[in-house]
């Protein structure tokens, strides 16, 4: 028997694929029903997982998607409405193969084949709507499955190498084939072959009586045609094969196992690191032959790091291409009506920042449709179009990358949210919170304005968890509500994890870093500028008083002293703050170590790096420091002390851990 | 029999080494234009077995010249004269009733060999 073990990796990552854009494909199916191009797709990936699956020998799924076929069969011989339920019926097929398919690794999770074995029952029992035998068949050039539609002769065509448009080209020969005859299937279908997603050559079946070699010569005719084949016996697997060199015009790619690109990636991490030292040594040698072989390597490492983090880059696209079918599902279970348009999908995150916010960003969607959007009869009140829009945009901004998730449903409830905090005691009785601190609170830890819990959202994880994630990846959160006109969330995050621009602040013998594209400026604290009490001191700025926080004081050690101190102003998203330290160091690129810092500790820190002397540094987490200082300005309570206390601890404790180790670990 | 063609394009630059190329080759240039109206006038008066027709021109397009030129002889050989990256609108052109396609920039071989393909068929 065939050793399948090693083709393991590969039928995940390619099931994974071919499961995507069966999803894909039945949305596009039910929003326009008579559409062929759609059921072809949903066919072809049920095609090809029954035989990946059967080769590895999954054979519930590829059960299941055998019973996929002929059901499509129906759709596209226009006997069958492509219905809502029949959409359902086979959504709930490919969830059924999704899981299935996930539990392979681990030898099979429990009950995937039962599951496999009653949807595909479903599916062969699904009776769905008819339609009368006198519906006319498809209309020519039938993008049809030569799979299923064996009739007619089996012609090959392969194009010159060199052929501009080619898929014009392509269309032309099937133009010129059906005034031969009928043309019965096309493989790749019309699409595919218009943008010229095919190889050298393509196939289709022709009903014709013309001899063979009427068609070749008919078909040569065409132009940059190389050559013709008709057999009238080839099989329809072999049809079905993509031609050699398939997909030739589009980017080549391999497949590498993320953790190897992880590896690279630390690896120029450390490799950078290596390269500060060197410099460091390099300039207090003042040996101009060693300063330019460094400056030489230095400029290579900067090369390599740049091509390593551009090969860890993926197109939003990679994860949002499952997003409509989140919305749909959430609309559909909660009796609204939703329409989700995605925006940006080409923009490029980090395969690990992409990650780790699919989720995050999943969880804004079901909320848009589970507490943004009106019911229809509430919408139709209101005067609103009855189908709700959740737009999801990826944007560059700047140094960063935003995510949108907007609504136009009914707003953030400001009494429920008063209320609710009020319960929880986060906000006094008499309080009046501004637009701003409304926001505030939502993000907060535990704060949930959910009546009930639903499937969806609301059991107790709220927007508060996604901020939190998009502020441990250096990001920040920003919530926009008007009431009655729809929310929108912004998630501005860093396009690479990894190595980040960063401004190095000392303060009591501490060093710290600050991402600089937070940093507006760094002054001389000039005292004069000062105003307030000391609890709730403000810095005169050209744009206006901002508030200050004193690191040393927050991060309790001793008070500042009379020496000279400087002031780096900050900015998150809308808010500023200015923070004293005792003396900015130096502006350096960092590699970032993720920070494990304690749960239920104030978030101050987002990360560590090691400098290019060796020591560690935490890095100051911007968007929290922002916060807090809005917190004890507004003469709300300050964070706790001693949760910062704890960290801070932590800190020092982890700096011994890591003197000699670049790995950054919290102590057990 | 010394075949007849119609060059249609807005840039002079374009219809100039279009004619020479085909001058060359013994076809004989019987008419320029420069808009899509003035395509389809001439067709109507000089009957061309063979018509270069540009994709984006002022006035009218070639996509619709195509259409108003298959509307008078549904006969009409007309071989579409295409930029990079145009490929609908190409598509959209065969549709109308165009019968072939060359991209610019253009290699006098494939200008050709496009042109004997349209007036073979």
């Amino acid at each position: 028997m065939l050793d399948t073990s090693r083709y393991a990796d590969l039928f995940l990552t390619e099931s994974r694929d071919h499961l995507a854009a069966m999803s894909e494909a039945l949305l596009a199916l039910e929003r326009s029903p008579r559409a062929r191009g759609p059921v072809d797709a949903v066919f072809r990936a049920a095609h090809t997982l029954k035989g990946m699956s059967a080769a590895m020998g999954h054979d519930a799924i590829a059960a299941l998607a055998h019973e996929i076929e002929p059901l499509l069969e129906r759709v596209r011989r226009r006997e069958l409405q492509a219905t809502r339920a029949l959409v359902d019926v086979l959504l709930a097929g490919a969830d059924a193969l999704e899981a299935a398919i996930a539990g392979v690794p681990s030898g099979g999770l429990m009950g995937t084949d039962d599951a496999c074995r009653a949807a595909a029952h479903r599916i062969a029992a699904f009776e769905g709507v008819t339609i009368a035998s006198s519906a006319p068949s498809l209309p020519t050039p039938a993008a049809g499955i030569s799979a299923v539609a064996l009739e007619g002769r089996l012609v090959r065509i392969r194009v010159s190498s060199d052929v501009p448009m080619r898929g014009v080209r392509a269309f032309l020969i099937v133009r010129r084939a059906e005034s031969l005859g009928r043309v019965s299937a096309l493989t790749p279908d019309l699409d595919a072959l218009q943008r010229g997603e095919f190889g050298r050559g393509f196939s289709l079946r022709i009903v014709t009586d013309e001899p063979r070699d009427a068609i070749e010569h008919a078909l040569l005719a065409v132009g940059d045609v190389e050559a013709v084949s008709v057999d009238g016996e080839g099989d329809a697997e072999r049809a079905l094969e993509p031609a050699a060199g398939a997909h030739a015009g589009v980017r080549r790619h391999v497949r590498v196992d993320t953790r190897r690109l992880d590896a690279l990636m630390n690896l120029v991490g450390e490799l950078v690191i290596a390269r500060g030292r060197l410099e460091r040594i390099a300039g207090a040698m003042e040996s101009d032959d060693l300063t330019q072989g460094v400056g030489d390597a230095a400029r290579l490492i900067a090369d390599l790091q740049a091509e390593i983090i551009a090969s860890r880059m993926l197109p939003v696209a990679e994860v949002f291409e499952r997003f409509p079918r989140v919305v749909r599902d959430a609309a559909r279970q909660l009796g609204k009506n939703a329409e989700l348009t995605i925006e940006g999908g080409d923009i490029e995150l980090d395969r690990s920042v992409l990650d780790v916010i699919s989720e995050p960003v999943m969880h804004l969607l079901r909320n848009a449709v589970d507490h943004g959007l009106e019911s229809p009869v509430e919408r139709a009140a209101a005067g609103k179009p009855l189908t709700g829009r959740v737009t999801l945009t990826a944007s560059r901004e700047h140094a960063s990358v935003a995510i949108r998730v907007r609504d136009d449903g009914r707003g953030v409830d400001r009494e429920r949210v008063v209320a609710k905090a009020r319960a929880l005691g986060m906000l006094d009785a008499a309080a009046a919170p501004t637009d701003d601190e409304i926001a505030d609170l939502i993000a907060r830890p535990g704060f949930s304005t959910a009546p009930e819990v639903t499937a969806f959202s609301g059991r107790g994880v709220g927007i508060d968890v996604v901020a939190s994630t998009v502020r441990r990846l250096g990001g920040a959160v920003e919530i926009i509500s008007v009431r009655g006109e729809g929310t929108c969330v912004t998630l501005r995050l860093p396009p690479t994890l990894a190595i980040v621009r960063a401004v190095v602040a000392r303060v009591a013998g501490e060093t710290y870093a600050l991402p600089a594209a937070h940093v507006v400026t760094a002054l001389e604290l000039d005292r004069r500028a000062l105003s307030g009490a000391a609890a709730a001191e403000r810095l005169a700025t050209r744009d206006g008083p901002v508030p200050v926080i004193r690191l040393r004081t927050l991060l309790e050690m001793e008070p500042d002293d009379d020496t000279l101190k400087q002031v780096v102003l900050l900015r998150a998203g809308e808010r500023r703050v200015a923070l004293v330290i005792d003396e900015v160091v130096e502006q350096r690129e960092i590699v970032v170590k993720p920070f494990d810092a304690a749960l239920g500790t104030a978030p101050l820190f987002s990360g560590a790096t090691i400098l290019g002397d060796g020591a560690p540094a935490l890095i100051l987490d911007v968007a929290q420091l922002a916060a807090v200082g809005h917190r004890v300005s507004a003469g709300g309570p300050r964070p706790s002390t001693g949760a910062i206390a704890i960290e801070s601890r932590q800190a020092t404790d982890s700096r011994q851990v890591t003197t000699d180790s670049t790995v950054l670990r919290r102590p057990q | 029999m010394i075949h007849t063609v119609l060059v249609c394009d807005d840039a002079i630059f374009m219809r100039t080494m279009i004619s020479d190329i085909l001058s060359q080759s013994g076809y004989e240039v019987i008419g320029e234009a420069e808009t899509g109206t003035q395509a389809v006038e001439k067709y109507k008066l000089l009957r061309p077995d063979l018509v270069t027709m540009d994709i984006v021109m002022p006035d009218m397009g070639g996509i619709d010249a195509v259409r108003e030129i298959t509307k008078v002889d549904a006969n009409a050989k007309i071989l579409m004269c295409s930029a990079m990256g145009q490929q609908a609108l190409v598509v959209e052109a065969i549709q109308a009733g165009a019968r072939d396609f060359v991209v610019k920039p253009f290699q006098p071989s494939r200008v050709l060999e496009a042109v004997q393909r349209v007036l073979a068929k």
